[in-house]
C-alpha cells in the first residue's frame, strides 16, 4: 500500500471572518490543494460536531459498480487504518471512541452527491481524537478486502430484503428512479445488486483516490475558535494520497424531460394498502432565486408531516383515507422516518413529488385521478393573497425546527457550500420568506409546476396490479368513498333514499365527482408492471 | 384571518443557539460534577395536581416548547377488542372543536404558527407543540397557544362523525407499517410475555381492532374521562421562558380542569413461566429475523437496577460489545444485531420487556435452515448471560468506567435543544415526579458496580423470562395443477 504520511505543512492560509445571522458565524479558508474548506458554526457547546463533506456519491459510481461510493464510505471507516502493522480496525476504533459517547464513532451518510461522515467529539479529547481517528482514517485507510465482503454480504441483505418490507420507502426510491432513468441518479445510494457484488478492494481504493482530495472535500466545525479550525483542517489535508487509477468522472446530467403520463406500478406479495407517488424534473435547486416563491407555494400544497396543508386537509382530515399527503420540491431523505428534512443530502438536480401515503387497495383508482386534478387545480388557479399569508406564516414557523439543534445548523452549512449560497439556507431564511409577494408564488407554480407531464409510480399488491393497470386504462369513473363513509345522514321517502347532505360536506362530494370522472389520459401500454423482487438488480427499470 | 404581519415584532430573527456551560467539567477521569443539567427546572404542582414544570434554556432565543404528558398510553387500554384507543385519542385532540367549531384548534394553531405533533407508546401519550414564545396568549386577535392547548386538555369537544374520520387515518397509519415483519413480531413477542398484561397488546392496536375503530365511540369517551385528568397530566414549558412570569399566566387556563383518581393497572395472572419460542411464517422472501426477548424489572430511575438498565445497549449490542463482534464480525451470522425497541422498551411503569433483534441471511438459511437460527439463538443468550458473571471478567471495572463516561457525553449529546430537553425530562419525570430526575439518574449510574451488572443478570436473563421468536418466508403452497 502506498499510503504516506502527510508530512507537507499546511500553508498560512487567510481566513476571513464572517458573522452571519443566528450567532452562526463561517471561516472560509482559500480552497488549496492540501487542505480542503472549512465551515463553522460558533458554538461553545461541550460536544464538538464535525462533519467532512466529500463531494462524491452515488451518482458517481461507475456504471455497473453501483455501490461503490457508499462501500468506499463505510471502508473508510470499518475497513481499517493507519499503520498497516498494526491498523485500526473497527474493533479497536470501537474501542478508542467508546469513552467519549457514542457521536464518537464515525457515521456516513451517502446520497447522490455527497458522502458526509459525522462525528460528535468532547472538546476535551479533541487532540487525541485527531490523531487516532480523523487523521489516519481519512489518510490512511487500508480498505481491507474480508471487510468489504462482509459490509457487501450485509449491504446485499438489507437491500433485498428492504424491498420487500417497507413499502413506502421502497416507493419513494422507485420514483426517485423512474424520474432519472438513464442517469447516475438512476439507482439506490446503497447501490444495486449487480453493482454492489462487482465492486473490489482496488475499485474502492480507485474510487478515494479520485474524489477523496482535499480540493474536493468540504470540512464542517461547530467551533469558530480558529486554532481549532486549524487544527481540523490540518488533520485532513493528506487525504486521497494513494497510488491508484482515478476514475473519469461520470458526467451527471439533468434527468430527461417526461412526455405524457406515465405509470410503474411495483408488485408486493404482501401489500394490504397501496402507496401513490407522482413527480417530475424540476429545473432548479435551492440556489436559484424562485426557490422561494416555489417553497412557499409548495407549504400551502404539501408541507411534510403537516395538517397544514392542502394535500393532507383534502385527502386525510377530511375524508380520512390515510396518515398523510404531501408535495415537495427538493428530494427529501428518509420521509417515512423523519419530521424534518434531514441535511447533507444536496443535489444539482431536483424534482417535485407527491406522496399520498398508503390507502386501501379499493380507493387507489379514485385517489391517483385526485392527486392529477388537485395538482391541476394549484396550477391553474395558483394562490389568494390570504393563503400565501397563511403560507408564508407557516413557513417561517417551520424554521424553529429546521434550525432546532446545532447539528443541524452545522449541517445547513455544509449544503450551503455545496450550493454556493451565501449568507446560507438559514441564514436568509426569514428575511427571504418575508420578502416573498404572493405574485411571486403564483408566477412560481405557473412557470415550475404541471400535471401534463407526470410520472407515477404505484406500489400495491400483485393481484391488485393487473386489475389496477386495467382500470387506469379504460379511464372510467372510479369512485372514493361513499355517502354513508362521510357518515352523511339518509332519510327514506316514499321508497326513495334521500341525503341530508350539510353544506360542508355538499363542497366535498361536489369535488369527489370532480376526481371520479377526470380523465387520466395514460394508455395500457405506458402502465408497466414490475415484481418488487426485481427492483434495484441493475440500474435500469426492470423488464 | 391572520395578517401577514403577525411575526413582524421587531425581535425575529434572534440568535437561536448555542448551548453553553452544558457539562463542564466532564473530563474523562475527572469526578462528575454536583450537577449535570445546567438549566434551571422549576416545578410548581396547582391545587387540581397538575404538575407544571418550566426549564429555561435562554440561549434558545424566542423558542417556545409547550409540552403536555399524559400518563396513558396502549397500558390503560384494558377493555377487550379496545387497543389502538390511547393512540385513537392522541389523533382526537387535534380536531378539538374549539369555541364549538368543526376543526378550529387546528385552523387556529395553524394561523397562529406552530410546529404541532404528538406521540403515543406504551405508558405515555405526549403532545409537544413548538412555536415562537411571542405565541404564547396570542395576537392579532388570535387565541396563543396557552388557550388552545389548555382548552383541548380541559374541555374536548368532538363529534361521533369527527371520531369515524380519523380512525381512518390511523388504519392508515397501521397499514403504511404491516409489511415491515417486524411489526409482527412486536405483536407476538409482547402477547407471549405479557398476556397476563395489557404490554400484551402493541401500541396501535390489533389490526382488527383498528379496523373496527370507528365503532369505538363510547369507549374512548370513556378513555378520555379517565386518563385525561390534571392529576395524571404534566406540562412541561421548556424555551426562552421566566418560570417567575410564566407560571401565573398559566394557572388560571388549568385550574378549573377537574381532577379525578386514576384506576391503577394490575395485572390479571401471574407471569406465564418461560422458556417460550414460537416460529413466524412470512409471506414475502425477506432475510429471516430472530429476537430474544426477556421480561424486565419495572422501571426505577435512580436505583441501581435502573442504571443498569442505562448500560446494557453498550454491554450487549455496541460495536465494542462481545456478542455484537461474535455475530456480526466473527461468524458473520447476523447482518444486524441491536435492541429492537432501544433501552426505552424497558423504561416502563411495569415490568416489560428487552428484545435482542438479529436479521440474517437468507442464503445461509436457505442451507442450513432451523440449525442456523438454533445456532444465532444460543449466541445470542450466551451472550446475554456472560453478564451474570461480569464482575469475575478480566477489567470489567475499567470498563464500567468508561461506559460511564460514554453515558455522561450521550446524555449531554441529546440535550441539543429544548424540545429535546423537554421531552427527555418527560420520559423520566413521569415515574417519581421528582424534577431532579436526571441528577438521581446520572448519580445512579456513577455508583454502579461490576457486582450490580451481576446481580441484574442473574435475576433477570433467566429462562423463565425468555421468549423466542424466529422468522422466514414460506412459499405458498404449490397449488396442484399442469
Amino acid at each position: 500500500m502506498e499510503n504516506r504520511k502527510a508530512t507537507v505543512p499546511m500553508r498560512s492560509l487567510p481566513i476571513i471572518w464572517l458573522t452571519i445571522l443566528l450567532g452562526l458565524a463561517v471561516a472560509w479558508a482559500a480552497p488549496a490543494a492540501e487542505a480542503p474548506q472549512v465551515v463553522t458554526l460558533d458554538s461553545s457547546a461541550p460536544l464538538l460536531e464535525i462533519r467532512v463533506m466529500v463531494k462524491a456519491g452515488a451518482a458517481d459510481d461507475p456504471q455497473g459498480l453501483e455501490g461503490l461510493a457508499y462501500l468506499t464510505g463505510r471502508l473508510l471507516i470499518e475497513g481499517a487504518f493507519g499503520d498497516p502493522e498494526n491498523p485500526v480496525t473497527k474493533d479497536r476504533l470501537a474501542e478508542i471512541t467508546r469513552a467519549w459517547g457514542g457521536g464518537a464513532y464515525p457515521d456516513v451518510d451517502v446520497s447522490k452527491e455527497v458522502s458526509v461522515f459525522s462525528m460528535t467529539v468532547p472538546r476535551e479529547v479533541l487532540d487525541t481524537y485527531l490523531e487516532q481517528v480523523l487523521r489516519p482514517m481519512f489518510t490512511r485507510p487500508l480498505f481491507a478486502p474480508d471487510e468489504l465482503d462482509r459490509v457487501r454480504a450485509e449491504t446485499l441483505t438489507f437491500l433485498r430484503s428492504g424491498r420487500l418490507e417497507q413499502i413506502e420507502l421502497v416507493g419513494l426510491i422507485a420514483l426517485d428512479n423512474v424520474i432519472h432513468q438513464g442517469t447516475g441518479y438512476a439507482h439506490p445510494d446503497l447501490g444495486t445488486e449487480m453493482g454492489l457484488q462487482q465492486v473490489t478492494a482496488e475499485a474502492v481504493r480507485r474510487f478515494y483516490a479520485t474524489y477523496y482530495t482535499p480540493e474536493n472535500i468540504v470540512i464542517g466545525v461547530s467551533s469558530a475558535e480558529p486554532a481549532i479550525v486549524k487544527q481540523v483542517q490540518e488533520a485532513l489535508s493528506g487525504v486521497g494520497r494513494l497510488e491508484a487509477a482515478s476514475f473519469r468522472r461520470r458526467a451527471t446530467q439533468p434527468p430527461a424531460p417526461v412526455r405524457g403520463r406515465e405509470v410503474l406500478i411495483v408488485a408486493l406479495p404482501n401489500a394490504i394498502s397501496t402507496g401513490l407517488h407522482a413527480g417530475f424534473p424540476l429545473p432548479i435547486t435551492r440556489a436559484h432565486p424562485d426557490y422561494w416563491p416555489l417553497y412557499v407555494a409548495n407549504i400551502w400544497l404539501g408541507t411534510h408531516r403537516d395538517s397544514f396543508s392542502h394535500l393532507y386537509q383534502v385527502i386525510r382530515a377530511r375524508r380520512g383515507y390515510n396518515y398523510g399527503d404531501y408535495s415537495y420540491i427538493e428530494h427529501f431523505e428518509g420521509r417515512p422516518f423523519n419530521l424534518f428534512p434531514p441535511t447533507n443530502s444536496p443535489r444539482r438536480y431536483q424534482y417535485f413529488s407527491i406522496w399520498i401515503r398508503p390507502v386501501q387497495h379499493d380507493y387507489v383508482h379514485h385517489l391517483l385521478k385526485a392527486l392529477t386534478w388537485e395538482l391541476e387545480n394549484f396550477v391553474r388557479t395558483g394562490l389568494s393573497e390570504e393563503q400565501c399569508a397563511l403560507a408564508k406564516n407557516k413557513a417561517r414557523v417551520l424554521y424553529l425546527s429546521l434550525a432546532e439543534t446545532p447539528g443541524r445548523l452545522l449541517g445547513y452549512r455544509l449544503d450551503d457550500a455545496f450550493y454556493g449560497m451565501e449568507p446560507g439556507y438559514l441564514g436568509g431564511y426569514l428575511e427571504t420568506i418575508d420578502a416573498v409577494s404572493c405574485a411571486e408564488v403564483n408566477a412560481a407554480i405557473r412557470n415550475y409546476l404541471q400535471a401534463e407531464n407526470l410520472r407515477y409510480v404505484i406500489i400495491t399488491h400483485k393481484d391488485e396490479a393487473p386489475k389496477l393497470a386495467a382500470a387506469i386504462a379504460a379511464g372510467d369513473a372510479a369512485w372514493g368513498k361513499s355517502p354513508l363513509d362521510y357518515r352523511i345522514d339518509v332519510v327514506e321517502e316514499g321508497g326513495k333514499k334521500i341525503y341530508q347532505v350539510p353544506a360542508d360536506k355538499l363542497e366535498l362530494l361536489r369535488r369527489d365527482a370532480a376526481w371520479a370522472h377526470h380523465w387520466l389520459d395514460i394508455p395500457r401500454q405506458r402502465i408497466r408492471i414490475v415484481p418488487a423482487e426485481t427492483l434495484f438488480r441493475t440500474a435500469a427499470l426492470p423488464e | 384571518m391572520l395578517k401577514a404581519s403577525l411575526f413582524r415584532r421587531g425581535i425575529l430573527p434572534a440568535g437561536l443557539v448555542v448551548l453553553v456551560g452544558l457539562g463542564v467539567g466532564l473530563t474523562q477521569g475527572a469526578p462528575p460534577p454536583a450537577k449535570v443539567f445546567p438549566y434551571a427546572i422549576h416545578k410548581k404542582t396547582l391545587p387540581n395536581g397538575l404538575d407544571v414544570i418550566v426549564i429555561e434554556t435562554p440561549e434558545f432565543k424566542d423558542v417556545l416548547s409547550f409540552n403536555t404528558l399524559v400518563l396513558a398510553g396502549a397500558r390503560n387500554e384494558t377493555e377487550p377488542g379496545k387497543t389502538g384507543l390511547a393512540h385513537l385519542f392522541e389523533h382526537i385532540l387535534f380536531r378539538h372543536r374549539y369555541a364549538g367549531e368543526d376543526n378550529a384548534y387546528g385552523r387556529l394553531m395553524d394561523e397562529l404558527g406552530t410546529h404541532n405533533n404528538a406521540w403515543t407508546w406504551f405508558d405515555v401519550t405526549y403532545y409537544h407543540p413548538l412555536t415562537f414564545t411571542g405565541n404564547l396568549t396570542g395576537q392579532g386577535g388570535l387565541p396563543g397557544v396557552l388557550p388552545l392547548e389548555s382548552a383541548r386538555f380541559t374541555a374536548l369537544d368532538f363529534t361521533q362523525k369527527i371520531f369515524q374520520t380519523e380512525a381512518g387515518a390511523v388504519l392508515g397509519e397501521y397499514r403504511r407499517i404491516a409489511s415491515f415483519p417486524s411489526v409482527r413480531l412486536s405483536e407476538r413477542a409482547t402477547a407471549l410475555l405479557f398476556p397476563h398484561h395489557p404490554y400484551g397488546h402493541t401500541t396501535i392496536g390489533t389490526y382488527e381492532d383498528v379496523l373496527d375503530m370507528p365503532n369505538e365511540y363510547e369507549a374512548a369517551v370513556r378513555f378520555y374521562d379517565t386518563y385525561y385528568r390534571p392529576n395524571n397530566c404534566v406540562l412541561i414549558i421548556a424555551g426562552d421562558v421566566k418560570a417567575e412570569e410564566i407560571l401565573p399566566r398559566v394557572e388560571p387556563y388549568y385550574r378549573d380542569w377537574e381532577p379525578k383518581p386514576v384506576p391503577p393497572i394490575q395485572p390479571t395472572a401471574a407471569p406465564p413461566k418461560g422458556p417460550q419460542r414460537e416460529h413466524v411464517p412470512w409471506d414475502a422472501d425477506v432475510a429471516p429475523l430472530v429476537w430474544v426477548a426477556y421480561r424486565m424489572p419495572e422501571f426505577k430511575p435512580g436505583t441501581a437496577e435502573g442504571a443498569v438498565a442505562q448500560v446494557l445497549n453498550e454491554l450487549l449490542v455496541s460495536p465494542a460489545a462481545p456478542l455484537f463482534k461474535k455475530l456480526r464480525y466473527e461468524k458473520k451470522t447476523a447482518s444486524t444485531l441491536g435492541f429492537a425497541e432501544g433501552t426505552q422498551g424497558f423504561e416502563s411503569f411495569d415490568s416489560r420487556m428487552l428484545v435482542l433483534s438479529a436479521q440474517l441471511f437468507k442464503e445461509k438459511y436457505g442451507e442450513e435452515g432451523e440449525a442456523y437460527f438454533n445456532d444465532v439463538i444460543e449466541d445470542i443468550i450466551a451472550g446475554v448471560e456472560e453478564l451474570k458473571n461480569f464482575s469475575k471478567q478480566p477489567g470489567a471495572r475499567e470498563l464500567l468506567e468508561t461506559l460511564k463516561s460514554k453515558y455522561r457525553y450521550d446524555f449531554l449529546a441529546q440535550m441539543s435543544s429544548p424540545a429535546n430537553m423537554a421531552q427527555t425530562f418527560a420520559w423520566y419525570y413521569r415515574f417519581n415526579r421528582d424534577p431532579e430526575v436526571f441528577e438521581h439518574l446520572l448519580g445512579s449510574v456513577e455508583r454502579l458496580t461490576p457486582e450490580d451488572i451481576d446481580r441484574f443478570a442473574r435475576t433477570y436473563f433467566v429462562p423463565e423470562n425468555r421468549a423466542v421468536l424466529t422468522l422466514a418466508f414460506q412459499a405458498p403452497e404449490a397449488t396442484a395443477g399442469n
